[in-house]
Protein backbone atom coordinates (compact mmCIF):
# COMPACT_ATOMS: atom_id res chain seq x y z
CA UNK A 1 0.00 0.00 0.00
CA UNK A 2 1.02 3.55 -0.92
CA UNK A 3 1.89 5.77 1.83
CA UNK A 4 0.37 9.32 1.24
CA UNK A 5 0.81 12.58 2.76
CA UNK A 6 -2.16 12.09 4.92
CA UNK A 7 -0.88 9.06 6.19
CA UNK A 8 2.09 10.78 7.31
CA UNK A 9 0.02 13.17 9.07
CA UNK A 10 -2.11 10.38 10.99
CA UNK A 11 0.83 9.20 12.44
CA UNK A 12 2.68 12.34 13.54
CA UNK A 13 -0.67 13.23 15.28
CA UNK A 14 0.87 10.83 17.81
CA UNK A 15 3.57 12.78 18.43
CA UNK A 16 2.31 15.66 21.62
CA UNK A 17 4.18 18.94 23.09
CA UNK A 18 4.40 18.36 26.05
CA UNK A 19 3.76 22.07 27.23
CA UNK A 20 0.89 22.33 24.99
CA UNK A 21 -0.57 19.49 25.49
CA UNK A 22 -1.67 19.22 21.39
CA UNK A 23 -0.20 17.37 18.93
CA UNK A 24 2.47 18.80 16.41
CA UNK A 25 -0.47 18.50 13.28
CA UNK A 26 -2.91 20.36 15.24
CA UNK A 27 -0.57 22.72 16.49
CA UNK A 28 0.60 23.70 12.84
CA UNK A 29 4.10 22.60 13.49
CA UNK A 30 4.27 20.34 10.36
CA UNK A 31 5.44 22.19 7.34
CA UNK A 32 7.07 21.10 3.77
CA UNK A 33 5.99 17.70 3.89
CA UNK A 34 7.39 15.41 0.85
CA UNK A 35 6.58 12.03 0.23
CA UNK A 36 8.62 9.91 -2.34
CA UNK A 37 9.03 6.13 -2.76
CA UNK A 38 10.25 4.83 0.72
CA UNK A 39 11.29 8.90 1.84
CA UNK A 40 9.57 11.26 3.69
CA UNK A 41 10.98 14.29 4.70
CA UNK A 42 9.30 17.37 6.28
CA UNK A 43 9.60 19.76 8.97
CA UNK A 44 8.58 20.66 12.07
CA UNK A 45 8.52 24.43 13.15
CA UNK A 46 8.55 25.28 16.63
CA UNK A 47 7.96 28.33 18.47
CA UNK A 48 10.70 28.90 20.36
CA UNK A 49 14.81 27.68 19.49
CA UNK A 50 15.27 27.01 22.70
CA UNK A 51 12.69 24.51 23.43
CA UNK A 52 13.53 21.86 26.21
CA UNK A 53 12.30 19.25 23.90
CA UNK A 54 13.15 20.05 20.40
CA UNK A 55 14.86 16.72 20.43
CA UNK A 56 12.57 14.33 21.88
CA UNK A 57 10.51 15.83 19.45
CA UNK A 58 12.09 14.79 16.71
CA UNK A 59 12.94 11.57 17.58
CA UNK A 60 9.87 10.57 18.70
CA UNK A 61 8.16 12.13 15.07
CA UNK A 62 10.89 10.20 13.20
CA UNK A 63 9.88 6.92 15.32
CA UNK A 64 6.10 7.23 14.05
CA UNK A 65 6.74 7.79 10.46
CA UNK A 66 9.16 5.12 10.37
CA UNK A 67 6.95 2.56 11.59
CA UNK A 68 4.97 3.12 8.60
CA UNK A 69 7.35 1.14 7.15
CA UNK A 70 9.33 4.14 5.41
CA UNK A 71 12.75 3.59 5.43
CA UNK A 72 14.29 7.07 4.69
CA UNK A 73 12.59 10.08 7.33
CA UNK A 74 14.33 13.20 7.32
CA UNK A 75 13.20 15.32 9.53
CA UNK A 76 14.45 19.15 10.16
CA UNK A 77 13.62 21.30 13.25
CA UNK A 78 13.43 25.04 12.56
CA UNK A 79 11.66 27.80 14.83
CA UNK A 80 9.59 30.61 14.53
CA UNK A 81 8.76 32.86 17.39
CA UNK A 82 5.69 33.73 18.17
CA UNK A 83 3.83 36.82 19.51
CA UNK A 84 -0.05 37.47 19.63
CA UNK A 85 -0.63 40.30 20.56
CA UNK A 86 0.22 43.06 18.02
CA UNK A 87 -2.69 45.60 18.48
CA UNK A 88 -0.59 47.49 20.78
CA UNK A 89 2.53 47.35 20.63
CA UNK A 90 2.91 50.19 18.70
CA UNK A 91 6.20 50.97 20.64
CA UNK A 92 8.17 47.90 19.45
CA UNK A 93 6.55 46.13 16.73
CA UNK A 94 9.30 44.26 15.74
CA UNK A 95 10.12 42.40 19.47
CA UNK A 96 7.67 39.60 19.80
CA UNK A 97 7.94 39.09 23.26
CA UNK A 98 8.60 41.20 26.78
CA UNK A 99 9.81 39.50 29.93
CA UNK A 100 10.28 41.39 33.17
CA UNK A 101 12.72 39.58 35.59
CA UNK A 102 11.19 40.67 38.60
CA UNK A 103 11.87 39.99 43.01
CA UNK A 104 10.01 41.62 45.62
CA UNK A 105 13.62 41.61 47.13
CA UNK A 106 16.66 43.61 46.33
CA UNK A 107 20.06 41.20 46.55
CA UNK A 108 18.55 38.29 45.68
CA UNK A 109 20.35 38.56 42.06
CA UNK A 110 17.61 39.80 39.17
CA UNK A 111 20.06 41.47 37.12
CA UNK A 112 22.46 38.75 37.25
CA UNK A 113 19.63 35.68 36.43
CA UNK A 114 18.29 38.69 33.53
CA UNK A 115 21.83 38.81 31.90
CA UNK A 116 22.37 35.27 31.82
CA UNK A 117 18.93 34.28 30.73
CA UNK A 118 19.53 36.44 28.01
CA UNK A 119 22.68 34.53 27.43
CA UNK A 120 21.32 31.10 27.37
CA UNK A 121 18.44 32.41 24.95
CA UNK A 122 20.93 33.49 22.65
CA UNK A 123 23.11 30.41 22.71
CA UNK A 124 19.92 28.77 22.21
CA UNK A 125 19.27 30.88 18.84
CA UNK A 126 17.23 33.38 20.22
CA UNK A 127 17.21 37.03 19.07
CA UNK A 128 17.69 38.96 22.08
CA UNK A 129 17.92 42.22 24.35
CA UNK A 130 18.30 43.07 27.51
CA UNK A 131 16.76 46.49 28.88
CA UNK A 132 17.98 47.25 32.32
CA UNK A 133 15.34 49.21 34.26
CA UNK A 134 17.04 49.59 37.35
CA UNK A 135 17.54 53.64 37.00
CA UNK A 136 18.89 53.72 40.72
CA UNK A 137 21.29 50.91 40.81
CA UNK A 138 22.11 49.88 36.51
CA UNK A 139 24.27 47.16 36.76
CA UNK A 140 23.60 45.32 33.50
CA UNK A 141 26.63 46.98 31.83
CA UNK A 142 28.86 45.80 33.95
CA UNK A 143 27.64 42.46 34.46
CA UNK A 144 28.09 42.18 30.33
CA UNK A 145 30.98 43.50 29.71
CA UNK A 146 30.07 46.94 28.95
CA UNK A 147 33.16 47.53 26.21
CA UNK A 148 30.91 49.22 23.66
CA UNK A 149 28.99 52.82 24.23
CA UNK A 150 25.47 53.66 22.29
CA UNK A 151 25.36 56.00 19.77
CA UNK A 152 22.78 57.62 17.92
CA UNK A 153 21.48 56.36 14.24
CA UNK A 154 18.67 58.48 12.56
CA UNK A 155 17.50 60.17 16.04
CA UNK A 156 17.55 57.35 17.71
CA UNK A 157 19.63 54.87 20.12
CA UNK A 158 21.73 52.41 18.73
CA UNK A 159 22.10 49.97 21.37
CA UNK A 160 25.66 48.50 22.49
CA UNK A 161 25.71 44.77 21.70
CA UNK A 162 27.76 42.64 23.98
CA UNK A 163 27.78 38.90 23.14
CA UNK A 164 25.38 39.31 20.64
CA UNK A 165 22.86 41.03 22.85
CA UNK A 166 21.44 44.18 22.74
CA UNK A 167 21.59 45.97 25.55
CA UNK A 168 20.13 49.68 27.34
CA UNK A 169 20.87 50.65 30.32
CA UNK A 170 20.58 54.24 32.49
CA UNK A 171 24.74 53.36 33.29
CA UNK A 172 25.44 54.24 29.27
CA UNK A 173 23.76 57.76 30.20
CA UNK A 174 25.46 59.16 32.60
CA UNK A 175 29.01 59.45 34.81
CA UNK A 176 30.04 56.85 36.51
CA UNK A 177 29.88 58.94 39.63
CA UNK A 178 26.66 60.74 39.66
CA UNK A 179 23.12 59.29 40.93
CA UNK A 180 19.70 59.28 39.14
CA UNK A 181 17.82 61.63 41.84
CA UNK A 182 14.22 61.52 40.03
CA UNK A 183 10.68 61.62 40.79
CA UNK A 184 8.19 59.12 39.18
CA UNK A 185 6.93 61.33 36.06
CA UNK A 186 10.98 60.94 34.92
CA UNK A 187 11.03 57.08 35.58
CA UNK A 188 7.94 57.25 33.52
CA UNK A 189 9.66 59.29 30.79
CA UNK A 190 13.07 57.13 30.64
CA UNK A 191 10.62 53.78 30.36
CA UNK A 192 8.78 55.36 27.58
CA UNK A 193 12.24 56.28 25.69
CA UNK A 194 14.14 53.04 26.31
CA UNK A 195 11.01 51.50 24.22
CA UNK A 196 10.26 54.09 21.96
CA UNK A 197 13.58 55.53 21.16
CA UNK A 198 15.95 52.75 20.75
CA UNK A 199 16.58 51.06 17.74
CA UNK A 200 15.83 47.10 19.13
CA UNK A 201 15.20 45.89 15.63
CA UNK A 202 13.83 42.64 15.44
CA UNK A 203 14.07 40.80 18.54
CA UNK A 204 12.26 36.91 19.83
CA UNK A 205 12.83 37.75 23.52
CA UNK A 206 13.01 41.67 24.99
CA UNK A 207 14.55 40.74 28.60
CA UNK A 208 13.54 43.52 30.98
CA UNK A 209 15.84 43.84 34.50
CA UNK A 210 13.29 45.37 36.61
CA UNK A 211 14.27 47.35 40.14
CA UNK A 212 13.47 45.97 43.22
CA UNK A 213 9.96 46.23 44.50
CA UNK A 214 6.63 47.36 43.10
CA UNK A 215 7.10 50.54 41.75
CA UNK A 216 6.69 53.58 39.26
CA UNK A 217 9.17 51.38 36.83
CA UNK A 218 6.72 48.36 37.40
CA UNK A 219 3.70 50.36 36.68
CA UNK A 220 5.07 52.12 34.05
CA UNK A 221 5.95 49.10 31.97
CA UNK A 222 2.71 47.19 32.85
CA UNK A 223 0.93 49.94 31.47
CA UNK A 224 3.30 51.39 28.45
CA UNK A 225 3.16 48.07 26.47
CA UNK A 226 1.26 44.36 27.02
CA UNK A 227 3.85 42.46 28.63
CA UNK A 228 4.16 38.86 27.48
CA UNK A 229 5.05 37.82 31.20
CA UNK A 230 6.98 38.23 34.15
CA UNK A 231 9.91 36.17 35.97
CA UNK A 232 10.18 36.54 39.71
CA UNK A 233 13.76 35.50 41.11
CA UNK A 234 13.87 34.66 44.99
CA UNK A 235 16.04 33.27 47.18
CA UNK A 236 15.18 30.25 48.94
CA UNK A 237 14.78 31.92 52.74
CA UNK A 238 10.97 32.15 53.46
CA UNK A 239 11.99 36.29 53.84
CA UNK A 240 12.56 36.42 50.69
CA UNK A 241 9.50 34.63 49.19
CA UNK A 242 6.72 36.81 51.02
CA UNK A 243 8.14 39.63 49.84
CA UNK A 244 8.00 38.30 46.48
CA UNK A 245 4.87 37.34 46.81
CA UNK A 246 3.82 41.47 46.59
CA UNK A 247 5.80 41.35 43.49
CA UNK A 248 3.87 38.26 42.61
CA UNK A 249 0.38 39.94 43.59
CA UNK A 250 1.25 43.67 41.67
CA UNK A 251 1.65 42.01 38.30
CA UNK A 252 -1.62 39.84 39.00
CA UNK A 253 -3.66 42.72 39.53
CA UNK A 254 -1.94 44.53 36.51
CA UNK A 255 -3.35 41.11 34.88
CA UNK A 256 0.62 40.20 33.69
CA UNK A 257 0.94 36.93 33.75
CA UNK A 258 3.82 35.06 35.73
CA UNK A 259 5.82 32.70 33.87
CA UNK A 260 7.52 31.36 36.21
CA UNK A 261 9.92 31.45 39.35
CA UNK A 262 13.07 31.21 39.75
CA UNK A 263 15.44 30.18 42.61
CA UNK A 264 18.58 31.58 43.41
CA UNK A 265 21.54 30.97 45.40
CA UNK A 266 19.70 27.61 46.12
CA UNK A 267 22.52 25.61 47.49
CA UNK A 268 26.55 25.86 47.81
CA UNK A 269 28.36 23.60 45.60
CA UNK A 270 32.11 23.14 46.78
CA UNK A 271 34.47 22.78 44.04
CA UNK A 272 37.40 21.05 45.96
CA UNK A 273 35.23 18.48 47.29
CA UNK A 274 31.75 18.83 45.72
CA UNK A 275 30.60 19.32 49.53
CA UNK A 276 26.73 20.58 49.20
CA UNK A 277 25.38 23.64 51.67
CA UNK A 278 22.16 25.03 51.85
CA UNK A 279 23.41 28.50 52.93
CA UNK A 280 19.84 30.20 51.93
CA UNK A 281 17.76 27.01 52.92
CA UNK A 282 16.59 25.19 49.72
CA UNK A 283 13.72 24.26 47.87
CA UNK A 284 11.23 27.01 49.41
CA UNK A 285 10.73 28.81 45.88
CA UNK A 286 9.88 25.32 44.31
CA UNK A 287 7.22 24.62 47.48
CA UNK A 288 6.12 28.45 47.01
CA UNK A 289 5.02 27.96 42.80
CA UNK A 290 3.90 25.11 44.03
CA UNK A 291 1.60 26.45 46.69
CA UNK A 292 0.42 29.36 44.38
CA UNK A 293 -0.45 27.25 40.95
CA UNK A 294 3.10 29.00 39.01
CA UNK A 295 5.85 27.28 37.15
CA UNK A 296 9.01 26.47 38.51
CA UNK A 297 11.48 27.45 36.49
CA UNK A 298 14.83 26.11 37.91
CA UNK A 299 17.48 26.30 40.57
CA UNK A 300 20.74 28.53 40.04
CA UNK A 301 23.63 27.10 42.82
CA UNK A 302 25.45 29.37 44.50
CA UNK A 303 29.14 29.38 42.70
CA UNK A 304 31.97 31.74 43.60
CA UNK A 305 32.36 31.90 40.04
CA UNK A 306 29.62 33.49 38.71
CA UNK A 307 30.68 36.84 40.91
CA UNK A 308 34.56 36.44 39.89
CA UNK A 309 32.96 36.09 36.16
CA UNK A 310 30.56 38.86 36.95
CA UNK A 311 33.02 41.40 38.11
CA UNK A 312 34.38 40.71 34.98
CA UNK A 313 31.92 41.11 32.98
CA UNK A 314 31.80 37.48 31.13
CA UNK A 315 28.14 35.75 32.07
CA UNK A 316 28.29 32.27 33.45
CA UNK A 317 26.40 31.44 31.15
CA UNK A 318 28.58 31.33 28.51
CA UNK A 319 29.79 28.22 29.01
CA UNK A 320 26.90 25.68 30.24
CA UNK A 321 29.22 22.68 30.99
CA UNK A 322 29.39 24.25 34.75
CA UNK A 323 26.98 24.18 36.98
CA UNK A 324 25.57 27.38 36.95
CA UNK A 325 25.70 27.45 33.34
CA UNK A 326 23.72 24.04 33.04
CA UNK A 327 21.01 25.46 35.63
CA UNK A 328 20.75 28.97 33.45
CA UNK A 329 20.40 26.96 30.09
CA UNK A 330 17.90 24.97 31.47
CA UNK A 331 15.92 27.83 33.21
CA UNK A 332 15.85 29.34 29.81
CA UNK A 333 14.68 26.44 27.99
CA UNK A 334 11.59 26.27 30.81
CA UNK A 335 11.08 30.23 30.61
CA UNK A 336 10.34 29.85 26.44
CA UNK A 337 8.37 26.89 26.89
CA UNK A 338 6.20 28.83 29.39
CA UNK A 339 6.48 31.73 26.93
CA UNK A 340 4.83 29.70 24.46
CA UNK A 341 1.82 28.39 26.29
CA UNK A 342 1.16 31.79 27.48
CA UNK A 343 1.01 33.03 23.92
CA UNK A 344 -1.38 30.37 22.96
CA UNK A 345 -3.80 31.05 26.22
CA UNK A 346 -4.16 34.91 24.56
CA UNK A 347 -7.46 35.59 23.78
CA UNK A 348 -8.18 37.20 20.36
CA UNK A 349 -7.05 41.05 19.94
CA UNK A 350 -9.24 43.52 21.19
CA UNK A 351 -10.27 45.79 18.22
CA UNK A 352 -11.29 49.20 19.44
CA UNK A 353 -13.86 51.29 16.58
CA UNK B 1 -9.76 32.73 32.05
CA UNK B 2 -10.26 36.20 32.75
CA UNK B 3 -13.22 37.69 30.73
CA UNK B 4 -11.80 40.34 28.36
CA UNK B 5 -13.18 43.22 25.83
CA UNK B 6 -13.34 41.35 22.13
CA UNK B 7 -14.23 44.65 21.12
CA UNK B 8 -15.02 48.24 21.36
CA UNK B 9 -17.29 50.36 20.10
CA UNK B 10 -16.67 54.27 21.23
CA UNK B 11 -20.13 55.36 18.89
CA UNK B 12 -22.15 52.18 19.80
CA UNK B 13 -25.79 53.70 19.49
CA UNK B 14 -27.16 57.37 20.34
CA UNK B 15 -24.47 58.71 22.62
CA UNK B 16 -23.20 55.20 24.04
CA UNK B 17 -20.04 53.14 24.38
CA UNK B 18 -20.19 49.55 23.82
CA UNK B 19 -18.02 46.43 24.79
CA UNK B 20 -18.03 42.65 23.41
CA UNK B 21 -16.68 40.56 26.11
CA UNK B 22 -15.07 37.44 25.54
CA UNK B 23 -17.81 35.55 27.23
CA UNK B 24 -20.42 37.14 25.12
CA UNK B 25 -21.61 39.36 27.36
CA UNK B 26 -22.56 42.80 25.63
CA UNK B 27 -22.20 46.26 27.72
CA UNK B 28 -23.39 49.47 26.88
CA UNK B 29 -22.43 52.49 29.00
CA UNK B 30 -23.91 56.00 28.26
CA UNK B 31 -21.44 58.46 27.99
CA UNK B 32 -22.59 60.85 30.75
CA UNK B 33 -22.35 57.61 33.33
CA UNK B 34 -19.08 56.27 32.29
CA UNK B 35 -16.94 59.92 32.34
CA UNK B 36 -18.82 59.77 35.91
CA UNK B 37 -17.71 56.87 36.35
CA UNK B 38 -14.08 57.85 35.52
CA UNK B 39 -11.64 56.39 38.06
CA UNK B 40 -9.16 58.75 38.33
CA UNK B 41 -7.55 60.58 41.21
CA UNK B 42 -9.01 64.27 40.35
CA UNK B 43 -12.59 62.90 39.88
CA UNK B 44 -12.72 60.56 43.23
CA UNK B 45 -10.81 62.56 45.44
CA UNK B 46 -13.32 65.36 45.34
CA UNK B 47 -16.89 64.62 45.12
CA UNK B 48 -17.65 67.66 43.15
CA UNK B 49 -19.60 66.91 39.92
CA UNK B 50 -17.92 66.81 36.40
CA UNK B 51 -17.43 70.67 34.88
CA UNK B 52 -20.56 70.13 32.37
CA UNK B 53 -22.62 69.38 34.91
CA UNK B 54 -22.07 72.11 37.37
CA UNK B 55 -22.55 74.63 34.60
CA UNK B 56 -26.49 76.23 35.03
CA UNK B 57 -26.85 76.53 31.61
CA UNK B 58 -25.68 73.35 30.31
CA UNK B 59 -27.39 74.06 26.74
CA UNK B 60 -24.95 77.41 25.89
CA UNK B 61 -21.95 76.83 24.62
CA UNK B 62 -21.08 72.82 25.88
CA UNK B 63 -20.48 70.53 23.36
CA UNK B 64 -22.10 67.19 23.35
CA UNK B 65 -20.09 64.93 26.13
CA UNK B 66 -18.34 61.88 23.80
CA UNK B 67 -14.78 60.06 23.38
CA UNK B 68 -12.42 61.36 20.95
CA UNK B 69 -10.38 58.04 21.24
CA UNK B 70 -9.50 55.53 23.52
CA UNK B 71 -6.50 53.41 24.23
CA UNK B 72 -5.29 50.42 25.52
CA UNK B 73 -3.07 50.36 28.94
CA UNK B 74 -1.12 47.62 29.36
CA UNK B 75 -3.24 44.03 28.87
CA UNK B 76 -5.85 45.27 31.71
CA UNK B 77 -7.46 48.56 30.97
CA UNK B 78 -8.67 51.28 28.85
CA UNK B 79 -7.86 54.82 28.54
CA UNK B 80 -10.82 56.95 27.10
CA UNK B 81 -9.67 60.20 26.06
CA UNK B 82 -12.80 62.36 26.61
CA UNK B 83 -14.06 65.56 24.16
CA UNK B 84 -14.15 67.54 27.90
CA UNK B 85 -10.66 67.04 27.85
CA UNK B 86 -10.29 64.71 30.23
CA UNK B 87 -8.37 61.77 29.72
CA UNK B 88 -6.62 60.77 33.27
CA UNK B 89 -8.96 57.99 33.99
CA UNK B 90 -7.27 54.18 33.45
CA UNK B 91 -10.69 52.14 33.25
CA UNK B 92 -9.32 48.77 34.20
CA UNK B 93 -11.22 45.92 32.40
CA UNK B 94 -12.55 44.67 35.62
CA UNK B 95 -13.39 47.97 36.90
CA UNK B 96 -15.72 48.37 33.41
CA UNK B 97 -17.47 44.92 33.74
CA UNK B 98 -18.49 45.67 37.35
CA UNK B 99 -19.88 48.69 36.27
CA UNK B 100 -21.76 47.69 33.60
CA UNK B 101 -25.17 49.31 33.80
CA UNK B 102 -27.30 46.62 32.36
CA UNK B 103 -30.25 44.58 34.23
CA UNK B 104 -28.73 41.48 34.19
CA UNK B 105 -25.76 42.95 35.77
CA UNK B 106 -27.32 45.63 37.95
CA UNK B 107 -29.41 42.81 39.59
CA UNK B 108 -26.49 40.01 40.66
CA UNK B 109 -24.45 43.34 42.26
CA UNK B 110 -24.52 44.43 46.10
CA UNK B 111 -25.89 48.11 46.63
CA UNK B 112 -23.06 50.48 45.65
CA UNK B 113 -21.76 52.68 47.54
CA UNK B 114 -21.75 57.03 46.73
CA UNK B 115 -18.30 57.36 45.57
CA UNK B 116 -17.30 56.16 41.93
CA UNK B 117 -14.50 53.92 41.73
CA UNK B 118 -14.36 53.28 45.06
CA UNK B 119 -13.55 49.42 46.19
Amino acid sequence: MKIGPQDVLDALKSVEDPDLHRDIVSLGFVKDLEVGDNRVAFTIQLTTPACPVKDQLAAAARQAVAALGIGDVQVRMTSQVMTPIRSQNQLIPQVKNTVAVASGKGGVGKSTVAANLAVALMRAGAKVGLMDTDVYGPSVPMLMGGNTAPHVVEGKIEPPVEYGIKIISMAYFLPKDEAVIWRGPMLHKTIQQFLGEVRWGELDYLLMDMPPGTGDIQLSLSQTIPLTGAVIVSTPQDLALTVASKAIAMFQKLKVPILGIVENMSYYLCPQCGHREDIFGHGGARAAASKLGFPFLGEIPLDVNVRIQSDGGKPVALDDTTPCGKAFQEIAGALAAQISVANYQVGPEITIE
Amino acid sequence: MQVTPKKIKLAAGIDTLAIEWSDGHVSAYPYRYLRDKCPCATCTGTESLTAAAASPFPMFGVKPLKPDRAELVGRYALQIFWNDNHSTGIYSFEYLRECCPCGKCAVSRPVEDSVPGAS
